[in-house]
């Protein structure tokens, strides 16, 4: 089909604007990856295009004579955030807010434009201009007048849009109605998907931040011991003093590194709340130091790592356990993974344990 | 401290032997700064032959380790002696690098 007089000089001034256009893109998309980036916000993916001739050329085909001029379309410069969570999308809406000088007239919230029994498209469309507190390049003041839409979407809805346009369909009008059923019902169970990933995040997040104000006030024996709350207690350093004290025999420095690793031991010696590591802290910190004194006095290594603390409270409470050699083996194949070098490594611990009247 | 370094395909194979101490870190240090540089680096490292680190080898090893990882790569130290390896054992290294 043949573009009308009009529509090709939109098209002519659309050349004209590309290098703009382009620019504006790299521009947006910059300046959202930058606002995201330091308000801590991840996100699926920020992806931008510029419309292409042939695109444009396929809009103007079908409705050219509602563009007056190039300016009138609003989406030439395309820019998407996909989020993780529905709830983001709202987030992230605010942040565009305060960044971005919104077009409301032609700004529009697709998820409630559905009839309450109706599924389908759901996503946030924002028609936008580029500040100059933002962004201001003299030499093109277009920068800072054009539009661009920005659509805001999560991944379950980006995949459903994805899904529909895949259809090669142009319109859901157009689509045979038993098929816009099926996709319908589709989008129905996406966005039930989406309030369920949201909802469970959020029992997570209360979950967790239950477990630290129990773990911070300090009733240990109330405290289950589970990943969650052994990595609570962990970012209480229970474990530094005795670290520092076993640092002080070479005047060592201490490397700081995360002690999870010998959480699998603590279940292995059947601890069952924070309560009972706390227990073995206080009760086995003594023997691990003296342990640490026998291996590293008169060595002269001046590094030491913190979970090294943790690793020999753990000796000592096997020691003490009466689970001896084999105790020990078993630990260090559960750390490191089995090889001969454990056993011979457990010997010579508990030769050192003996020494210092650990056993 | 020899060290020998060779690249098949997109592993790296360093091989260590002697001492690591005080005389020879500065020049290990040296020795390995290439390693320091390559994208995503596959890096094993045959201790078959070396036999003591001193804890200046530690933080070189450590700072080796955590240059691979920043780049999205991968280390281990493989064949340690057990002189070598109470090393890493009593120092709370063997929580830190990977050895095999």
């Amino acid at each position: 089909m043949k573009l009308d007089m009009h529509c090709e000089m939109i098209l002519d001034e659309y050349r004209d604007r590309l290098p703009v256009l382009n620019k504006m893109k790299e521009v947006v998309l910059d300046i959202l990856r930058r606002t995201l980036k330091e308000n801590n916000m991840v996100v699926t993916a920020i992806e931008g295009r510029v419309k292409t001739e042939k695109s444009l050329t396929g809009k103007l085909e079908l409705k050219g004579n509602k563009y007056h001029t190039i300016d009138d379309i609003t989406d030439i410069v395309g820019v998407r955030i996909i989020t993780f969570f529905s709830d983001e999308v709202d987030k992230i809406a605010a942040l565009v807010e305060q960044m971005f000088e919104i077009d409301w007239d032609n700004s529009v919230d697709k998820r409630k434009m559905l009839e309450i029994d109706r599924f389908g498209y759901m996503s946030l469309h924002y028609i936008c201009r580029i500040p100059k507190s933002l962004y201001e390049d003299p030499q093109q003041p277009l920068l800072n007048e054009m539009r661009f839409e920005l659509q805001m979407r999560t991944a379950l809805q980006h995949v459903w849009a994805n899904m529909q346009h895949d259809t090669g369909y142009k319109s859901e009008v157009e689509i045979p109605m038993e098929h816009q059923r099926s996709l319908n019902r589709l989008a129905g169970i996406l966005e039930l998907a989406d309030e369920q990933f949201s909802r469970i995040r959020k029992e997570i997040n209360d979950y967790r931040r239950n477990v630290q104000s129990l773990v911070a006030s300090g009733n240990f024996d109330e405290v289950p011991l589970n990943g969650d709350t052994f990595r609570s207690y962990c970012e209480l350093h229970p474990f530094r003093r005795l670290a520092v004290k076993i640092a002080t025999i070479n005047q060592a420095e201490l490397y700081e590194d995360s002690p999870m690793p010998y959480y699998k031991i603590l279940l292995h010696l059947n601890m069952k709340t924070i309560g009972d590591v706390e227990r073995m802290r206080t009760e086995c910190s003594d023997g691990a130091y003296q342990l640490a004194l026998i291996q590293l006095a008169g060595t002269g290594l001046d590094i030491v790592a913190y979970s090294v603390a943790l690793q020999n409270l753990c000796i000592v409470k096997i020691l003490k356990l009466g689970f001896g050699v084999a105790g020990l083996t078993s630990m260090f194949d559960a750390i490191y993974g089995e090889s001969t070098y454990n056993a011979q490594r457990a010997d010579r611990i508990y030769q050192q344990a003996v020494r210092a009247n650990l056993v | 401290m020899d060290i020998t370094i060779k690249n098949e395909g997109e592993k790296t194979f360093v091989t260590l032997n002697g001492r690591l101490d005080t005389t020879n870190a500065d020049q290990f240090q040296a020795d390995i700064q290439p390693l320091m540089t390559s994208p995503k680096p596959d890096i094993d490292i045959d201790c078959t032959g070396m036999t003591y680190t001193s804890s200046q080898g530690l933080r070189i090893f450590l700072s080796l380790q955590k240059s691979v990882l920043a780049r999205g790569g991968k280390m281990v130290m493989l064949n340690m002696n057990p002189q070598v390896k109470e090393v890493f054992d009593i120092t709370g290294f063997s929580n830190i690098i990977a050895i095999r």
